[in-house]
């Protein structure tokens, strides 16, 4: 579970999508917090089901499956058993 | 007649009608008049005074907007898709002393933002306005400003296009006839509110004392049930249709009582278009063209003809003539190139506090929009490129030279070129030629485009060139960019 998020928060890093030295709780929103907007979500979706072989179906895209760490990587446990 | 006075007059005829709707709030007109008075009246003692509106897309975005308007002040929304330096050169440039934002806006971007501005008014979920500070900076010219919209800002220099209550009143009529909006249609908002392309949803589905129900392109199965929340009329750019189709069956399911889907911001192409209407045959298609210039809309494809034309703008709306005109502002015939023009009441006052521009873009009466275009024997108009260097990145207007200027004098670089290339989604994304020099690195390059440009701007490569993308005459265009990178391609 932690390396899943550490993943997903290497991966927002050295894609420059937020600053290394910025800090992000597990639940803040990434689309509010101007981390993440509706083209970059695609990029990460893509990363995902790349990184980690999973198909995300489409009834899955919330905000709460898809705006925070937490939510995302509760969402690759998920879809990866 | 202002805009916000029609919310006025529903919420007197049909008050407990619903206006907007968001996640799983709604707001009737009579309410949403009584909190766009409440708002109003917190700024009550300013005048035709220009104020920068910093909200996120929702409900409260539009009652401080309408509030704007109310209080007889000029609105000045602020792109906050846009990074941190962008909204700052379109502050500069604004000359904006009063902004009204929210709690959730204030506290994103930080008192340091705030410090530019004499007044500075809070508006919390419950339409309550904290003023922080006032300090009255009348407007002393353009006494018909109302609204004043930001074009190709994203880098270099922002253009704001100045509207009046006039423009944004014709404009929505017009679009309410194109479209047969009525008080019973519900429009999907998914788009950015604070362009002129959200902004005509907004104006025309209120002035029809219709509803408007607001959410955003970010999480698919939250837009897919908001399309399945009773919206008649949907609206989106190409690429948002793209983005739609990924998913067919949702497509099919969430589309099935949608009356229209329009588009505007982007030429539609054949493609989608056909998926459309294989996933829902009985949906009408209205592919729409125009400008920020002018307000919103200029031209329209009747939906009988999106099978046949649909590579053309076709006909004007009502209230607008089009035309085509030669370099010496002449008219000319069919089937002749030149540049599209177009008079009616929804052509800008002019761009603020710039006289040059204004000048070039508005002659004897005509708009000029920069397209290069040509009329059709049946009376429809085709676009044939530009006549400046701009571009359609994801389906936004911006200007090249800005961009590669812009990177060029932040990044250890020699020469930036940016090059339009065909994208899934998007449509035409960037990458980027670089003439390198010393210390030149491609993850910093990357990393500056991702944080300070826009998502749909981010490069989708990088590469090195060693000499300057020349035509044969000896000059630097789009066009001769993309031919060397053509070139570049095809030696790897």
């Amino acid at each position: 579970m932690e390396h899943i998020k550490n993943d997903i928060l290497d991966y927002l890093k050295d894609s420059s999508f937020m600053d290394a030295n910025i800090g992000l709780k597990d639940n803040d929103s990434l689309t509010q917090n101007g981390i993440m907007d509706s083209i970059g979500l695609l990029e990460l979706m893509d990363y995902i089901c790349e990184q980690y072989s999973i198909e995300i179906p489409e009834d899955m895209l919330t905000p709460e499956n898809f705006d925070s760490l937490q939510g995302i990587t509760d969402l690759i446990v998920k879809l990866a058993k | 007649m202002r805009i916000d006075a029609y919310i006025t007059e529903y919420a007197r005829k049909t008050p407990q009608q619903i206006a907007l709707e968001e996640g799983k709030n709604s707001i009737s007109y009579s309410f949403l008049n009584e909190d766009i008075d409440a708002i109003a009246s917190s700024v009550g003692d300013f005048g035709h005074c220009r104020f920068a509106i910093l909200a996120e897309s929702g409900i409260q975005y539009i009652k401080i907007l309408m509030a704007v308007y109310r209080s007889a002040n000029i609105a000045i929304p602020l792109p906050i898709e846009f990074p941190k330096f962008s909204l700052e050169q379109i502050l500069d440039n604004a000359h904006v002393n009063n902004i009204i934002a929210t709690e959730a806006q204030y506290s994103r971007y930080g008192e340091d933002f705030f410090g530019r501005f004499g007044t500075v008014l809070l508006v919390s979920n419950d339409s309550s306005v904290k003023t922080l500070r006032k300090n009255r900076v009348n407007e002393v010219n353009n006494p018909d400003l109302r609204l004043v919209l930001y074009t190709s800002g994203t880098t270099g220099t922002p253009k704001g296009v100045m509207l009046s209550d006039r423009n944004l009143v014709a404009n929505a009529e017009s679009i309410i006839e194109v479209l047969g909006i009525s008080s019973g249609d519900k429009g999907a908002l998914v788009i950015s509110p604070h362009h002129a392309f959200g902004n005509s949803i907004i104006d025309s589905h209120l002035m029809a004392g219709g509803a408007v129900r607001i959410g955003n392109m970010n999480f698919m199965e939250s837009t897919f049930s908001l399309v399945e929340s009773g919206v008649s009329i949907f609206y989106g750019v190409p690429s948002t249709y793209r983005i739609l189709l990924r998913y067919p069956e949702r497509f099919k399911r969430a589309f099935e009582n949608v009356r229209t889907a329009a588009s505007a911001g982007g030429g539609m192409d054949a493609l989608t278009v056909k998926e459309i209407k294989e996933l829902s045959p009985g949906i009408e298609i209205l592919p729409m063209y125009g400008q920020t210039e002018a307000t919103a809309r200029l031209a329209y494809l009747p939906s009988e003809d999106v099978g046949e034309f649909v590579d053309t703008i076709g006909r004007p709306i009502p209230g607008v003539m089009l035309d085509v005109f030669d370099d010496d502002n002449r008219q000319v015939g069919p089937n002749i190139r030149g540049e599209l023009v177009a008079r009616g009441e929804n052509i800008l006052l002019g761009y603020l506090d710039d006289e040059i521009a204004t000048e070039k873009k508005l002659i004897n009466g005509w708009m000029h929009t920069g397209d290069l275009a040509q009329k059709l024997p049946n009376g429809y108009f085709s676009l044939l490129g530009r006549k400046d260097d701009l571009i359609k990145i994801g389906d936004h207007r911006v200007n090249p030279r800005e961009i590669e200027k812009h990177i060029e004098n932040n990044t250890v670089v020699s020469r930036v070129f940016v090059v339009p290339v065909s994208h899934e989604l998007m449509g035409t994304a960037i990458s980027l030629m670089v003439i390198p020099k010393e210390g030149t690195e491609i993850d910093t390059l990357f990393s500056f485009c991702r944080k300070n440009l826009p998502g749909y701007l981010c490069p989708r490569e990088i590469l090195f060139i060693d000499h300057l993308p020349l035509s044969e005459n000896g000059k630097i265009s789009n066009r001769s960019i993309i031919g060397e990178y053509q070139n570049v391609k095809n030696s790897v």
